[in-house]
């Protein structure tokens, strides 16, 4: 696999240079868009938007330049690329706006600091990660985001921080549209940093030991070239470019992380389109990304649905999911799975230990209602839904291995499915059934990537299907619609009034014991034993007639349905649900839960239990219920899951050193130290007399 | 009585990667009731021929038959649902699971593919029958004693015997192994020649069988195909390919191949 194109020149038989002639259809096709493109631009007056298009798609393709390289580079896909470029330009303000250092030191500063020595970081968080599972590597990329957020809302603040232009602003007339210098910059950047790197591969021993540490590190060690020396320039470059972009895009943006994590989705689209692999192609893409969102927001600037008014700024991620469900699946290859520490199972307790701590906890969630206050009971029933909602999550990917950053849009399916039916006269059981079974189907639809995808492109691909719902769905009729809102009642079974906060907890336990009980019958049933095999081995599951693409649906299904449940038990709580991006529904959410069970370890059933307690129990007691730990609670869920994540390949490494030091001092090496006789020291010939 | 097995017939099978022709129109035909070697130097194309077989990469020509069925068209669930099982040279065992469990995973995941919803459950009737061919297939490879280890912690040895076990268990018409004796010492090795030879014996299927241990191959195998290079070189009887020149340069590199066994060859082919 290349990082860089190849060039367009192959040495016939006479080893006569000559043009290939695939080289030129590429050539050919993209003259033809360009040309195209300008057509339409003079054509429709598009010129101004196509300008701030392509400004804005440079700085996305100095981000997915960025991405790529340390990707490719480490088999690490960087999530936080947009809290990463977030706290460059939070720092660039710091320097510049508050300590009133001129902006070109201010700048260089953010870049060192974020850039740089971050760069270090994430090197160390990369090598630790070598050979770690899929999971694994999603969880510790995934922790990272929860723990920068946290750290820079916390310090920051969350609201939007106006930044004012720090590049020159005067305009350039040409061709009838005026192009400001700023502009010009980011374009340039952009496109010297592809060049340049394109360069820097073709021509650069350190460019070349990119390509080999990409294919074989053990190979490149033997050539006498440190793999990690060679990764640290990767993940320098890329973070500098990550650093770089964030600094271009405040004075558009303003500077509030919550809103780069959005916009660096356009990133993860165009270096999906370019396979995580071409950079020339991440460059067109972005830069396309950049143009269509501009234009489509002149052409549908005079809706009135407001779905329709802001699809452009969908457009990343609908960029995302396509190209990660359409590009050639030969293509996208996971670097690094080759040497993988698989995921140990799950500890089997005996049979007598787990029928004690069941009846300890169940005997212990019966008496919650009659030993804490009034007023924490309700936090206890989110608890139990957001435990249920663990619960489909560990199904997923403990059980059968698959990842899903979308859980909570599931859960969100539930709730609002639930309300309308509830609304629409069904009785509560019925309603709820009826949320399972949409779930169920959404389910489904998840899955499709999973035919193709695993892994962290199947992360990636969940991740951009939970977005899209958020911003197109939840807005519309058939979630929370423009009121953001629905009506969750609680219950009224079998003549029992379960309306108030005690009654409703304990009809929570008991349909989240349910959802526990169907998981274990699942995991001891055929299914989840095709699914345990699907975890390990794919492949030999269909070697021996499983088809496992059914099996995936399967498993979607059942946690997107499990989750529908957890959803409707959390709107219950408050009677209500919404689909804002802060709320319990939020996609950040589906990011944070994978990150917290992370923490609590892969039982099907304790693990989700634990995560549900220390997600939204733990809180409410000192010394968590302070201002400042909810504040930075994302910081402790961050550094959990990176420590989980990290701790294995920490534990080989320092075991390796450890190793390395004994073996100097061993009796047998001191004993052959000291049976060789002293060095004889020789003069040199001329020292004789 | 022993069922009637179908054969493995592979016509001009050609396979490509890019510009790259790793096999390159072979053709052959392993019988039921017997094993097949398929032999031939690193990089010759045996692996990719297994592959190419199970549909776990795609032919660019040539057909791949299991008695009556032509299985080109087919997923590696498809044809392995039709009786083509395998083994893997890098062993794709459940590592999470034990032994017992892993073999009898094989029968199950053959069961579950055929409803739909087979998937879902298991029959009381199926349940037994699994039970009984985990069993034997244990039994026969001699690795019962250690049904309850999880296979992550076994040998190399004993976790190809686990992946043989769990073919054996599955009701598969023809088996290819792949390698199946590499990471055994030579007693091992002998005995999974006994285990490969009364299977077939006992059962009537067919096994191709692709192996470097000459001494194996020629243990067990009643006709040897050689490739090289992706193209076949070589057919016959085991007596006769080990004899041959054109096999002994394919392996020891020498380019001296007489006219008469180039043209035995081409006849051949």
């Amino acid at each position: 696999m290349s990082l860089s194109p190849s060039l367009p020149l192959t040495r016939d038989a006479d080893g006569a240079l000559a043009l290939s002639r695939q080289a030129l259809l590429k050539a050919g096709g993209v003259a033809a868009l360009v040309a195209i493109g300008l057509l339409l631009t003079a054509a429709f007056s598009l010129g101004p938007y196509v300008v701030t298009g392509i400004a804005d798609g440079s700085v996305y393709a100095l981000a997915a330049l960025g991405l790529v390289l340390t990707y490719k580079t480490s088999g690490i896909f960087n999530f936080a690329i947009g809290a990463q470029a977030a706290a460059s330009a939070y720092v660039f303000y710091s320097l510049r706006d508050t300590a009133g250092l001129p902006w070109p030191v201010a700048a260089l500063l953010a870049v060192a600091l974020v850039g740089l020595v971050g760069s270090f970081l994430l090197e160390r968080i990369a090598f630790w990660l070598t050979g770690a599972s899929a999971a694994m590597k999603v969880v510790a990329a995934i922790a990272l985001v929860v723990l920068l957020e946290s750290v820079l809302t916390g310090v920051y603040g969350v609201a939007t921080i106006q930044f004012t232009a720090f590049l020159p602003s005067r305009g350039v007339h040409l061709f009838g549209v005026t192009i400001l210098v700023s502009q010009i910059i980011e374009f340039a950047l952009a496109v010297g940093a592809t060049f340049g790197l394109y360069l820097f591969f073709k021509r650069t021993r350190l460019g070349v030991s990119m390509h080999a540490v990409v294919d074989s590190p053990t190979l490149l060690a033997l050539e006498a070239t440190n793999p990690v020396v060679v990764r640290r320039y990767a993940w320098a470059i890329g973070s500098c470019f990550i650093s770089v972009s964030g600094l271009l895009l405040a004075p558009a943006l303003g500077i509030d992380v919550n809103i780069y994590l959005l916009v660096y989705i356009a990133a993860f689209g165009a270096a999906a389109v370019g396979a995580f692999s071409s950079l020339p192609i991440t460059l067109a893409a972005a830069m396309g990304i950049g143009i269509t969102m501009n234009v489509m927001s002149d052409k549908l600037s005079g809706q009135t649905n407001t779905v329709l008014a802001e699809l452009y700024t969908q457009i990343p991620f609908l960029v995302l999911v396509a190209a990660l469900l359409f590009v050639p699946k030969a293509k996208l290859i996971t670097r690094g799975a080759d040497a993988v520490r698989k995921l140990r199972p799950a500890t089997t307790f005996p049979a007598p230990v787990v029928a004690m701590g069941t009846l300890v906890g169940v005997g212990l969630a019966l008496a919650v209602p009659f030993i804490v206050e009034p007023a924490f009971v309700n936090q206890y029933t989110t608890g139990i839904g957001f435990a249920v909602v663990f619960i489909s999550l560990g199904l997923l990917l403990w059980t059968s291995g698959q990842i899903s950053l979308c859980q909570m849009a599931f859960a969100a399916i539930g709730a609002s499915t639930f309300g309308h039916a509830t609304a629409a006269g069904w009785p509560w059981l019925g309603a709820l059934a009826v949320a399972v079974l949409v779930a169920v189907v959404a389910g489904w639809l998840a899955a499709i990537p999973s035919f193709r995808l695993s892994g962290v492109y199947l992360a990636v691909a969940t991740f951009g299907f939970g977005l899209l719902l958020q911003n197109l769905i939840y807005p519309t009729f058939l979630m929370f619609g423009q009121s953001d809102f629905v009506n969750i009642p609680r219950p009224q079974l079998f003549g029992i009034n379960a309306t108030s906060d005690r009654a409703y907890y304990f009809v929570a336990l008991v349909v989240a014991a349910l959802c526990a009980l169907a998981v274990v019958g699942l995991r001891r049933s055929r299914l989840g034993r095709l699914l345990r095999g699907m975890s390990d081995s794919p492949l030999a599951l269909e070697a021996h007639g499983a088809n496992t693409r059914l099996t995936r649906l399967y498993v979607f299904g059942a946690a997107a349905g499990i989750a529908a449940v957890g959803g409707v038990l959390i709107g219950g709580v408050t009677q209500s649900a919404g689909g804002t991006p802060t709320g319990p529904f939020g996609y950040f959410n589906s990011v944070v839960l994978l990150a917290v069970l992370a923490i609590c370890g892969s039982q099907p059933i304790l693990s989700p239990v634990i995560a549900g307690l220390l997600f939204e129990v733990v809180k409410i007691y000192r010394p968590f219920s302070s201002a400042w730990f909810s504040k930075y609670e994302g910081v402790f869920f961050g550094l959990g899951a990176l420590a989980v994540a990290l701790a294995p390949g920490m534990r080989l490494s320092f075991a390796g050193r450890r190793t390395a030091a004994r073996d100097g001092r061993s009796p047998v090496t001191e004993r052959t130290r000291l049976a060789l006789p002293p060095p004889v020291r020789v003069s040199s010939p001329g020292a004789h007399p | 009585m022993i069922e009637v097995q179908p054969d493995l017939e592979v016509d001009g099978l050609t396979v490509q990667f890019g510009g790259l022709v790793a096999v390159n129109g072979v053709t052959l035909n392993a019988g039921a009731g017997s094993v097949t070697g398929l032999i031939g130097p690193n990089g010759a194309g045996k692996t990719t021929i297994f592959n190419a077989c199970t549909g776990v990469v795609p032919c660019h020509a040539g057909s791949v038959r299991l008695g009556p069925h032509d299985l080109g068209h087919l997923s590696t669930a498809g044809r392995a649902s039709h009786g083509l099982g395998r083994t893997f040279q890098r062993m794709e065992l459940f590592d999470s699971m034990n032994v017992t469990e892993n073999v009898a995973l094989g029968p199950e995941a053959f069961l579950a593919a055929r409803r739909p919803w087979s998937q879902l459950a298991c029959a009381r009737n199926q349940r037994r029958d699994i039970r009984a061919r985990t069993k034997e297939a244990l039994d026969r490879c001699g690795i019962a004693p250690m049904g309850r280890q999880r296979v992550g912690d076994l040998s190399t040895g004993q976790r190809r015997l686990v992946e043989l076990a769990r073919a054996m268990a599955t009701p598969f018409h023809f088996l290819l192994l792949d390698e199946p004796s590499s990471g055994l010492d030579v007693v091992e090795t002998e005995r999974f020649g006994q285990i490969i030879s009364r299977f077939v014996a006992e059962t009537g299927i067919g096994i191709l069988l692709v192996e470097h241990d000459m001494a194996l191959v020629s243990g067990v195998c009643s006709y040897i195909y050689v490739l090289d290079f992706g193209n076949l070189i070589f057919q016959g009887p085991c007596a006769e390919v080990l004899s041959s020149e054109t096999v002994r340069a394919a392996y020891l590199g020498s380019d001296a191949i007489s006219e008469g066994e180039a043209s035995q060859v081409a006849s051949r082919a």
